[in-house]
């Protein structure tokens, strides 16, 4: 994981027009790893959810909800300061901060509820406060700055807990560190483990897998909800429609990428902070090659990640039984989704060189299209026909 | 007659196992042909790979003179080959009818499901099982014996040549056996040839033409069934004489330590109503207790009754020491001293993902640890204590569990459970995946942990099992209490009667 962390780092030096790590290393790496903290933050609770077998889905909307509770009381408690971008006083940052992750406790105690009484699947359970929570945050903040779809906050003090790299980092450490201790060394952590691994198994050993997962669910809220006060602490304002959207894939991906297995049991803190500074450097890359917003990619980024990571494990030993991956009509379907893929990409990464990034895009989707068909041919051949 | 499958030079092997060696032998078409050998001796996967379900192996399968590959199920099916599995393999939500046409459907001109076609056949093929089903009841409601004859017609509806039965009697009833050997040989008559596997002796000599003996995934004989006896294919099978293993010799009970009192366990939603109805008994100190029964007969819902992890909470009265107690969750029946050995231990026992040394551990870590900090040091003395008082095999507390054996395996749990000082003993078919040798030596451990004054409660699918270790057997049928047999009184054959008494007449 270290290594292919600096194959990106040194591609992305290599291949940026203006070498912006030789140039300014400072800024980039204080940007990395702010970035680093803040999704470190929450996929710590992301990978703690999969670890104990389950998944949470609703961190993005966590992270809207949060910075909404804690933009909200700041209005009520001081709407004179918040309105003419006074100071506002330490005991309200305070309070505010301290009520946005109590909500934090109240949504992972909601999960638990349903999963565990009610009994829906976690899947199910997060997904619904995936939506609603975000629908319910721009009500609220509708409803406290009347009928605006945003609350700005200026207060120095409290944007500096985002501005200033060293408390983010400091707090991701921080956390990481008593967490990374939680799930290795203590009886709860190995309980964890044991859940994920065979819940079944686990109940009947004399565990309370029920009060784990109210645990478990409650630590990644309550992470979210952290990094939420960061996310508005960094950009002066909670907007509910758009911060934190998608974010909880960002955190599964982290975990996944660093080692968790989405079926329970598998997966260490470190392997997902690790994934977590893999995901960001390689989004920063990407920005940085073809220079153009971060987010416009990082969907993409996401998703081609985790899907070779995943993929990584299965290929090498899929691969060494022989199997075919391009067999039957999925497979030429497959071929020619591939093929287009490679064009489409080829088409955007070439649309400012010389060639033009149509003329790009058509190279390499006739050049993966043949090799492709080639590896289908061989495929066939390498196996003996069956009788 | 004449070779119909060759079987030559099959290897197949596992991560850390080798589960079939070199294992060559024919087939003539028509004939009975039963494989048998002990738990592991390779005959299931064996006969995974005739049926396609298993298609990486070594060596070469000729079928009629031509070498054949199956890709999977499919293709075995189109040569003729069907397996019923002895853990059957229907969708309980689905009629019978549509069981028996499972990714065959028949269809209208339009291209609907055409049930009422589907259905006349399948009537027509029960009803030559003489299986009374309905061919629109939905499998989840038949019998245990009524759903493997629904296996049997779906076979039968794919021209089956070449039928493979895995232990088809270890669930039925006795005239659902006597049903079953009818219609085996009714699918005789027709030319169907039969691979039986089975480790029951009785049955393998009145159905079989030829046997073959694998064991340790070798193949050590192929004879006809007419020029051998029961005793000589035991003894190949084991690969040594059984040691008749005398305990229980001079074991004094003490004072009672569980008394169960009109404990009945309803089933929600089930024709049946009842898991449990009205079972009284005690358990002693020193004392072993058998739990007879065929499947489904409720020996593991009563063991989960005392254990608070049944799926209702149970009617009735549980003393401990006199005391009544009701536990809602395993937690509380371990604080009270009440340990249970699961019977799948797979699904219910292990955590695959684990080391030896944390699978023992599992249960008493709070001991090893101080302010929730667990000491390594402790938890490593606490499971190498166990290692080494059980005699586990294996290479040292940090290796993965999943390299263990079945029986060592089985001692990790039990080590996991003695750990928590328990009065009572809970033990789900103990000896289920596990080898001979091993299975002496947990009748062994459970003597003497007996001796030691734990009260002991087991279940076995096996009644020799328990008539070794058992001094009182009870017998269930159908979640009723049908028999208790002292030791000295105890055969099999009264308590299969105990255990088969109502399977004729309920539904």
């Amino acid at each position: 994981m270290l290594l292919a962390i600096v194959v990106v780092l040194v591609a992305t030096t290599l291949f940026d027009s203006q070498h912006t790590y030789l140039r300014n290393p400072r800024p980039s790496a204080v940007d990395i790893l702010r970035q680093t903290s803040m999704l470190g933050i929450f996929a710590i609770g992301s990978a703690i959810v999969i670890i104990a077998g389950g998944i949470d889905l609703s961190s993005g909307s966590m992270i809207t909800f949060s910075g909404t509770i804690c933009a909200s009381l700041m209005m009520l408690m001081a709407p004179e300061a918040m309105t003419r971008n006074q100071p506002l006083g330490t005991w309200v940052i305070v309070v505010a901060c301290t009520a946005a992750i109590f909500s934090g406790f109240l949504v992972g105690s909601l999960h638990a509820w349903l999963i565990t009484v009610v009994g829906l699947p976690p899947f199910v359970a997060t997904l619904a406060t995936l939506v609603g929570l975000r629908s319910l945050s721009r009500a609220l903040v509708a409803y406290v700055n009347k009928g605006s779809t945003q609350i700005p906050i200026f207060d120095v003090g409290f944007r500096y807990l985002a501005t200033s790299v060293w408390i983010p980092a400091v707090l991701c450490i921080v956390l990481a560190v008593l967490f990374w201790l939680v799930m290795s060394r203590t009886v709860v952590g190995r309980h964890l483990y044991a859940l994920g691994g065979n819940e079944n198994a686990a109940k009947l050993s004399g565990i309370r897998t029920d009060r784990l997962k109210w645990l478990a669910y409650c630590i990644s809220a309550m992470l979210s909800a952290v990094a939420g006060i960061l996310h508005v602490a960094e950009v002066a304002v909670i907007e509910p429609e758009t911060l934190g959207k998608g974010y909880e894939l960002n955190a599964i991906a982290a975990s996944v990428v660093g080692g968790c297995s989405l079926q329970g049991g598998v997966g260490t803190i470190s392997g997902t902070i690790l994934g977590a500074l893999f995901l960001r450097v390689v989004m920063d890359g990407v920005a940085k090659i073809i220079k153009s917003s971060a987010d416009v990619y990082e969907g993409l980024i996401v998703g081609g990640v985790v899907v070779l990571a995943v993929a990584f494990t299965q290929l090498r030993q899929a691969g060494r039984r022989g199997k075919r991956f391009f067999a039957g009509a999925l497979g030429v379907v497959s071929i020619v989704n591939l093929a287009l893929a490679a064009g489409v990409l080829a088409m955007l990464f070439g649309q400012k060189s010389d060639l033009g990034g149509w003329t790009w895009g058509g190279i390499v989707s006739g050049v993966s299209l043949a090799v492709l068909a080639l590896v289908r041919f061989l495929e066939g051949r390498e196996r003996p026909a069956k009788p | 007659m004449s070779t119909l499958i060759a079987i030559q030079h099959v290897t197949k092997r596992f991560p850390g196992v080798v589960a079939l060696d070199d294992v060559s032998f024919d087939v003539d078409g028509g004939e009975l042909h039963a494989i048998v050998g002990e738990n592991g001796a390779g005959k299931s996967t064996l006969m995974k790979i005739l049926a396609g379900v298993i298609p990486d192996f070594e060596g070469q399968l000729v079928l009629r003179g031509q070498p054949v590959r199956f890709a999977g199920t499919r293709d075995a099916e189109e040569e003729g080959i069907s397996i019923i599995h002895q853990e059957l393999n229907l969708v309980e939500d689905l009629s019978s009818s549509a069981n028996i046409f499972l990714g065959r459907e028949k269809r209208t001109r339009l291209g609907f499901l055409d049930d009422r076609a589907m259905e006349r056949a399948a009537g027509t093929l029960l009803a030559d099982l003489e299986c009374e089903v309905h061919p629109r009841q939905l499998v989840r409601e038949l019998r245990v014996g009524d759903q493997q004859l629904v296996e049997i017609a779906k076979a039968l509806s794919l021209e089956t040549e070449i039928l493979i039965m895995d232990e088809p009697t270890s669930a039925l009833t006795e005239s659902e056996v006597a049903r079953l050997f009818r219609v085996i040989a009714r699918l005789r008559q027709r030319g169907v040839t039969i691979l039986y596997i089975s480790h029951k002796m009785d049955e393998v000599f009145r159905l079989a033409d030829r046997i073959t003996v694998l064991r340790d995934g070798k193949l050590v004989r192929t004879l006809p069934r007419t020029a051998t006896t029961p005793r000589e294919v035991t003894h190949l099978m084991v690969g040594r004489e059984i040691e008749s293993v005398h305990l229980g010799q001079g074991r004094q009970a003490g004072d009672v330590v569980v008394e169960v009192q009109s404990l009945s366990l309803p089933w929600t939603g089930h024709a049946r109503a009842w898991r449990l109805r009205d079972i009284s008994f005690q358990l002693r100190r020193g004392e072993i207790v058998g739990i007879a029964g065929l499947m489904g007969a409720g020996r593991t819902e009563l063991l989960e009754c005392l254990f608070g992890s049944s799926p209702e909470p149970p009617r009735g009265r549980i003393l401990l020491d006199g005391r009544p107690v009701s536990f809602r969750h395993p937690a509380e029946a371990l604080a009270a001293g009440i340990g249970l050995v699961t019977e799948d231990r797979k699904r219910l026992g292990l955590f695959a993902q684990m080391t030896v040394g944390e699978n023992i551990t599992m249960c008493t870590l709070r001991q090893a640890s101080r302010g929730g900090l667990i000491n390594r040091r402790s938890e490593n003395r606490m499971a190498d204590g166990v290692v080494s008082q059980l005699s586990v095999r294996t290479a040292g507390i940090g290796t993965a569990i999943t390299s263990l054996s079945g029986g060592n395996q089985q001692k990790t749990i039990i080590g996991r459970w003695l750990l928590t000082k328990p009065k009572v003993l809970l033990l789900d078919d103990p000896t289920r995946g596990v080898d001979v040798g091993a299975k002496a030596e947990l009748y062994r451990l459970m003597d003497r942990l007996c001796r030691e004054g734990l009260g002991i409660l087991v279940t076995s699918s096996e009644l020799p099992e328990l008539l070794t270790v058992c001094d009182r057997i009870l017998v269930l049928c159908e979640g009723r209490l049908t028999g208790e047999f002292l030791r000295a009184e105890a055969t099999e054959q009264g308590i299969m009667e105990a255990a088969t008494m109502r399977g004729g007449s309920a539904a």
